[in-house]
């Protein structure tokens, strides 16, 4: 899937795009020993479950932004995903984050994101 | 031929002898304006040889003149009269009921040559009066007020030459039209109107041993002339001098209160002198006769749409009676409500003054010194917040023993958070003698002392939060900045999109504090007219011209030495030799710093050069852009223009 499609939220507002393209911003908190699956914490505290199509090669921490689909049991299939490094620049703030993203949701007239990628 | 008039019948009328229906000459007509609104008469009447214009005409009676059956020169019966005597002795006579029994025609004129009436030559002091209240033409005997002038009856027989002439005219002394008040002190009767020649409505004043009628100052207002306030005073500041482009001058303002409202007066130049030393702060005055004008809100924080201005003809007279008087109108807002409040809000508050700190000297933008103290107040909300006293307040307050201050007319900033700031206009009181003190005392004592309380100027610590005025670019132009005379100063967030390469550094002369310009002689030194001195070397200093870019507009700005090495990333040293040494790479320094984006913070203000005025921004700090920052702002933007 193209990561231009998925539209960016968090926690509330997985149910509202089952089996849709999402990408999600998080803390990772609990690694599954299997290395399959974790779970993040998005910007309002709330937890999403994220399965891994492969193992997870390396330790994962810190904020991760992940795109894949929304399973309809409110899992994220995560397709990629990308670490942001906390060693460099300005820590990423997550609240700040979600403020964000409630208010391109709240204007999605203002934030034409799906219609800004075609062609 | 007309009807004889009754001989005598102005002495009788005057002394309050009964008389029968005695006929006499309407000489002069003057309808006065009446606080009742309606409109009320008074006429000057003659028996031939004497005249008396303390005639008032009954209401009742007003179609009279209105359908003109009562006008000049016609002749009438008057039937029923009361003769009523004022507080100060003078005569009013009111014609209860009365008859035209001739017109103006057929009696030819003024008959005979009446002599204004003299009880012994002597016209009582211009009164208030139970009745009927009459023109002060007053000559020796009346005590004068403050702005009283007299004009003298008697001046008035010498104009009576000719006939045509009204009496009525009381030519006051020519040189003075000065008006004078009275002020009835019964709604029913109105002032009559002593009117100098030529205008018709001016107010006279009565002397001040007068109760006058005293209006609330919330009924003032720029269309009324005729009006007294009993009023204390709240707050009064020092007298100051300015000096503009207009002139100069000096003024001093203060603030009264009664128990309709407040008001904020104010007395320039003359009434200084006049007045300053008169007025005590916490008296009780009788204010009359100035000028009502819109309040400038810029420089009044005071709940009234207008504002006063005294001028020569002010009157201002201690007043005994204060009980009613309230000693300030507040409107104390809790300390823990701040938060909800606007910036630049003007509020009072109350509070106990935890901590004060010691008074500091600074100097501002416009290289002022000044002194400051902070004070922690707390009250009974738990919170706590940091007030700042500038300048001799800063100086005399004492904080010792933890006292009660109330400020009245503080500004509330979003310095630090929330934080309060006096204003010129404030008004400071420490352990203030009203009801919420003594309540704030005793909360404290029993239990404030102990509460851990938050303060609302540490928590939001931004350091960029001081006072920053964000606009955009396209904000410059549209809201017409630094058009005024003052500078004005605004922070943006902008992209550096051009920079002049050519010029944009200057040979500065090479003394420590000396920035101008040297220009090379003949001889190969560098002279400075300044320094009046030439030099060997000189030092490169940066003059920079950029076009600076946003979403919306951009703006041409000049940037000196400082804010161009933040830009450029070089000293102007190091730019000056590689202009001189390696071209490509003076080009390149330019090439990374464009198309930067910081934090630009600016003034904006009109200059003027040769005759030309052009707006100039001129960058006074360079900082990188915080972004979370920028993007809590850009939020908290997004949300209010959401609502």
């Amino acid at each position: 899937m193209k990561k231009e499609e998925a539209s960016r939220i968090n926690c509330s507002m997985l149910l509202q795009h089952i089996n849709q393209a999402v990408c999600f911003v998080g803390r990772v908190s609990k690694v599954h020993p299997s290395g399959k699956t974790f779970t993040a914490v998005d910007g309002e505290g709330k937890t999403v479950t994220v399965e891994l199509n492969c193992c997870l090669e390396e330790e994962l921490s810190g904020v991760v932004e992940v795109i894949g689909l929304v399973s309809n049991k409110g899992v994220l299939m995560a397709a990629t995903y990308n670490l942001l490094r906390e060693d460099r620049g300005t820590p990423f703030d997550l609240e700040l984050y979600n403020e964000a993203l409630k208010v391109i949701h709240d204007f999605p007239q203002h934030y034409p994101f799906e219609a800004a990628v075609s062609g | 031929m007309s009807i004889p008039l009754t001989q005598g019948a102005i002495e009788a009328l005057y002394k309050g002898l009964p008389i029968k229906n005695p006929l006499l000459q309407l000489l002069n007509i003057r309808q006065m304006t009446s606080n009742s609104g309606l409109p009320r008469f008074r006429l000057m009447m003659s028996d031939g040889q004497h005249a008396l214009s303390s005639f008032l005409l009954t209401t009742q009676l007003n179609h009279l003149p209105e359908q003109k059956l009562l006008v000049q020169h016609c002749i009438c019966m008057l039937k029923k009269v009361v003769t009523s005597t004022l507080a100060d002795g003078r005569t009013a006579v009111t014609v209860m009921d009365m008859e035209v029994v001739q017109s103006p025609e057929e009696t030819g004129g003024r008959i005979g040559n009446p002599t204004p009436y003299n009880k012994d030559g002597q016209m009582s002091s211009p009164a208030k009066k139970s009745s009927a209240t009459l023109e002060p033409d007053s000559s020796s005997a009346t005590a004068p007020g403050p702005s009283h002038r007299s004009t003298s009856f008697s001046r008035s027989n010498a104009a009576q030459s000719s006939p045509t002439n009204s009496p009525m005219k009381v030519s006051p002394m020519k040189d003075t039209i000065s008006p004078m008040k009275v002020s009835p002190k019964k709604e029913a009767n109105s002032p009559m109107k002593f009117s100098p020649a030529k205008d018709t409505n001016s107010p006279m004043k009565a002397s001040s041993s007068s109760p006058m009628k005293v209006f609330p100052i919330s009924t003032l207002n720029p269309y009324q002339s005729k009006w007294t306030i009993r009023a204390r005073v709240t707050n009064k500041s020092n007298v100051r001098q300015w000096s503009n482009s207009r002139g100069e001058g000096k003024l001093f303002s203060f603030e009264v209160v009664d128990e309709s409202g407040e008001i904020k007066i104010t007395a320039f130049n003359n009434e200084v002198d006049k007045f300053f030393s008169l007025l005590e702060q916490g008296k009780v005055y009788y204010i009359s006769k100035a000028t009502l004008k819109v309040a400038n809100k810029q420089y009044s924080t005071l709940k009234n749409d207008y504002e006063m201005t005294l001028h020569a003809h002010s009157s201002i007279v201690p007043c005994e009676d204060n009980q009613s008087i309230p000693t300030m109108n507040c409107n104390f807002v809790q300390i823990e409500e701040l938060e909800n409040r606007d910036k630049d809000a003007v509020i009072d508050v109350i509070g106990i003054c935890k901590k004060a700190e010691d008074v500091s000297r600074i100097t501002t933008r416009n290289s002022r010194e000044v002194s400051k103290r902070a004070l922690h107040l707390i009250d009974s909300s738990g919170k706590e917040v940091t007030a700042t006293l500038w300048g001799e307040e800063a100086e005399k307050f004492d904080g010792s023993g933890q006292p009660v201050v109330a400020i009245k007319g503080a500004r509330l900033s979003d310095f630090g958070g929330r934080s309060l700031s006096a204003l010129f206009s404030s008004t400071i009181m420490v352990n203030p003698d009203i009801p919420e003190a003594f309540r704030l005392r005793a909360w404290y004592d029993r239990e404030g002392y102990a509460v851990n309380s938050q303060s609302l100027t540490e928590r939001k610590s931004t350091n960029s939060g001081s006072r920053m005025n964000w606009k955009t670019l396209s904000d410059v132009k549209n809201e017409n900045m630094g058009h005024e005379e003052k500078a004005e100063y605004f922070s943006c967030l902008a992209t550096v999109v051009y920079m002049r390469k050519e010029n944009c550094l200057y040979q500065a002369c090479p003394s420590a504090d000396c920035n101008k310009k040297v220009l090379i002689q003949h001889n190969g030194l560098y002279r400075c007219e300044k320094c009046n001195r030439e030099f060997s070397e000189f030092k490169y200093r940066f003059l920079l011209s950029a076009n600076l870019a946003d979403f919306g507009d951009n703006q041409w700005v000049t940037c000196f030495q400082e804010t161009a090495e933040v830009l450029l990333g070089h000293s102007a040293q190091t730019l000056g030799q590689l202009r001189e040494t390696d071209e490509a790479a003076f080009d390149e320094v330019f090439q990374k710093a464009n198309f930067r984006t910081h934090i630009f913070k600016n003034r904006v203000k009109l200059e003027t050069y040769n005759d030309e005025s052009r707006v100039k921004v001129t960058v006074m700090e360079v900082l990188p852009v915080d972004h979370r920052e920028y993007s809590r702002r850009l939020l908290s933007n997004i949300r209010r223009l959401a609502f």
